[in-house]
């Protein structure tokens, strides 16, 4: 009799994970217009003998807002990265879980000098070179991290700590598509860049499938 | 020593309120600003981006005044203002322009003026050769590279860059005890200090000469090379093409070499005629301006690891003056920088300059005062465009029984 009563709690449960997982947000940010692919002119000094790697085209970062703070302090952090290849940042943009540590390996034959001034998280690296361990940086408050070199000015980068465990960084077409979400009552946010963050209210039911787009401002 | 003036308490409430201003500027929005300002086209053909650096600057000087700050007060307010104009047009053209008001190219207490200090364009046929023309700072040394408010991890300059030796450019002295009134050496000080603008130092800060330059990296070696139309001593007014021609250039050059990414060494030399044209008068019969040169050798050195950074710079220099002959001088500097918080940072530098002798008479005669300074400095960056320095310095030169103080402070605005 118990082993029959675990069996159905196992089936239930099952078909109540397997219908959680259909509901899904889908659809497209307008995506500013690329940015001015910026070279290494430097007004006193020679250029550094290095391959730049383009500008980033622009991409935004899409997530569920809502009270998720139990959701996002037991899930499993994975460390991140953001190397400096090339002269840019590699991602240049960075969704992450607040609490996620972020490591920022120099790939380059020249130095690098990652910094932020950004309230939520202050921190400069300092000069470092390619072959030494790679300064580790946790970033435990919400907000968007703006990072910068000291030395290259072409080089600028955003690391967007979410207390949410639902959001992904869009293609460069803007398109994105949220799964595995909780029904609820919520707001969607898309990160831009900025103070540009667009959003929208949702209502999420189990099995639905919701196509929301977040037009230009 | 001229009385002490009471501080301008007018002129630190108008600080106290754009301090104020900057302080609470948000970075974000500053930020916006930037982004604002800069201009390129739909198939990113062109960018133009309009920049600058908003200096609030105030010192409290011992008189006589130190380096090339021009004032016979004990205080003095330099607010400064500079325009950036950086345009990249393809991928091989480069333009730059730096347009500056303030009370003088170096702190003075001199009026409102606007100058266009810097411009050239710049030409980048293969990946390791750039050509340049323009009016634009030296190839020689490493201090350049960090010479502007934001950068400079102090307020002044180093000793090379400002010390006044007694070499005038716009007269010859007739025989070897003028050039050590001149230089204010010994007995012949006449603590009157109102030729002070007439004197040169080994180079006059960034020495913004105009020319042409051919620069570029090959593996772990940068070379550069220019030809100007002044020499590294020379004022600021000799620096434009309308003052000063081509008819005696000088000629700089410097060889770079890192061995790995912490280390940066350099050899410098620089050749070239330092008297104006004022100077002609006074010339031996059958002699012109390009006999005279001045002549420098330098090395220098950087070092940078995780938040330390180090230079150093040494000079030879040797001014070859009518009628005496070589006029030799050596300065150096060491210099550090320590970010101590990821937004405070310390600054301690060494400066000395010792003189060599001239022909006098029968015997020879030192022709300058050793010196000798040391600076201190704190600088705190608020946010990306927002910086505060404090800076103290004590020197102390042969014939002055005291040393001299300087205290200055600095707040930069960019944008």
């Amino acid at each position: 009799m118990r082993c029959g009563f675990s069996i159905l709690s196992l089936i239930v449960g099952l078909t109540a994970g397997s219908l959680r997982a259909q509901v899904v947000i889908e659809g497209t940010v307008q995506l500013p217009k690329p940015s001015f692919d910026r070279g290494l002119n430097q007004r006193y000094a020679t250029a550094p003998d290095i391959a730049l790697a383009p500008t980033n085209p622009p991409a935004a970062v899409v997530y569920l807002e809502g009270d998720f703070r139990a959701q996002a302090a037991s899930a499993q952090k994975s460390q991140a990265q953001v190397a400096q290849k090339n002269v840019a940042f590699a991602p240049d943009l960075l969704p992450i879980l607040v609490g996620t540590a972020v490591e920022f390996p120099n790939m380059d034959e020249t130095y690098h000098n990652v910094f932020s001034y950004s309230k939520i998280k202050r921190f400069d690296l300092g000069r470092y070179r390619k072959d030494e361990k790679p300064s580790v940086v946790v970033f435990d408050k919400p907000g968007a991290v703006t990072i910068h070199c000291e030395i290259h000015e072409r080089m600028r980068g955003t690391i967007l700590v979410l207390e949410t465990p639902y959001f992904q960084k869009t293609d460069t077409a803007g398109r994105y598509r949220l799964e595995h979400l909780p029904p609820g009552n919520y707001v969607l946010k898309a990160w831009v860049a900025g103070d540009d963050v667009r959003q929208r209210p949702v209502e999420l039911k189990t099995g639905m499938t919701l196509h929301v787009d977040f037009p230009a401002k | 020593m001229p009385p002490s003036s009471p501080i301008p308490f007018r002129n630190c409430r108008w600080l106290a309120l754009a301090f104020a201003l900057v302080v609470t500027a948000r970075a974000d929005f500053l930020e916006k600003v930037h982004d604002s300002l800069s201009l390129n086209d739909s198939q990113d053909r062109f960018h133009f981006q309009l920049s600058g650096l908003v200096d609030l600057e105030t010192y409290f000087i011992d008189q006589p005044a130190p380096g090339l700050i021009f004032s016979s007060r004990n205080f003095l307010l330099n607010p400064r203002l500079r325009l950036f104009l950086d345009a990249q047009i393809g991928s091989n053209i480069y333009l730059f322009a730096q347009t500056r008001v303030d009370r003088g190219f170096d702190p003075s207490d001199d009026g409102a003026q606007i100058r266009l200090d810097e411009y050239f364009i710049r030409y980048s046929p293969a990946k390791n050769i750039n050509i340049q023309i323009g009016q634009f700072a030296t190839v020689v040394g490493n201090w350049v590279q960090r010479h502007d408010s934001w950068q400079n991890p102090f307020i002044n300059a180093p000793l090379p860059y400002e010390n006044l030796t007694g070499i005038w450019d716009t007269g010859a002295p007739d025989e070897t005890d003028e050039l050590l009134e001149w230089g204010h050496v010994g007995e012949y000080d006449t603590r009157d200090y109102s030729d002070k603008y007439l004197r040169l130092p080994i180079l006059w800060g960034p020495s913004y000469s105009t020319g042409a330059a051919i620069s570029g990296s090959c593996g772990r070696f940068d070379y550069a090379a220019e030809m100007k139309n002044a020499a590294l001593a020379s004022r600021p007014e000799s620096w434009n093409i309308t003052q000063t021609g081509f008819e005696d250039p000088t000629f700089s050059g410097r060889l770079g070499f890192r061995p790995n990414e912490m280390w940066n060494l350099g050899l410098s030399a620089s050749g070239g005629p330092y008297l104006r044209s004022n100077a002609v008068p006074d010339l031996p019969p059958g002699r012109g301006i390009g006999d005279y040169r001045e002549l420098v050798l330098a090395q220098d050195l950087s070092f940078a690891w995780h938040h330390l950074q180090l230079w150093a710079e040494f000079y030879e220099a040797r001014f070859e003056v009518p009628r005496i002959g070589n006029a030799d001088t050596f300065s150096y500097y060491f210099e550090a920088k320590y970010k101590i918080t990821s937004q405070l940072f310390g600054a301690l530098r060494w400066n000395q300059q010792l003189f060599g002798t001239v022909r006098d008479e029968d015997h020879r005669s030192k022709w300058g005062n050793d010196i000798w300074r040391i600076d201190a400095a704190l600088g705190y960056r608020f946010t990306d465009y927002l910086q505060a320095k404090l800076q103290y310095s004590f020197s102390r030169q042969e014939t002055l029984r005291n040393g001299e103080n300087l205290i200055a402070a600095q707040v930069t605005l960019k944008f």
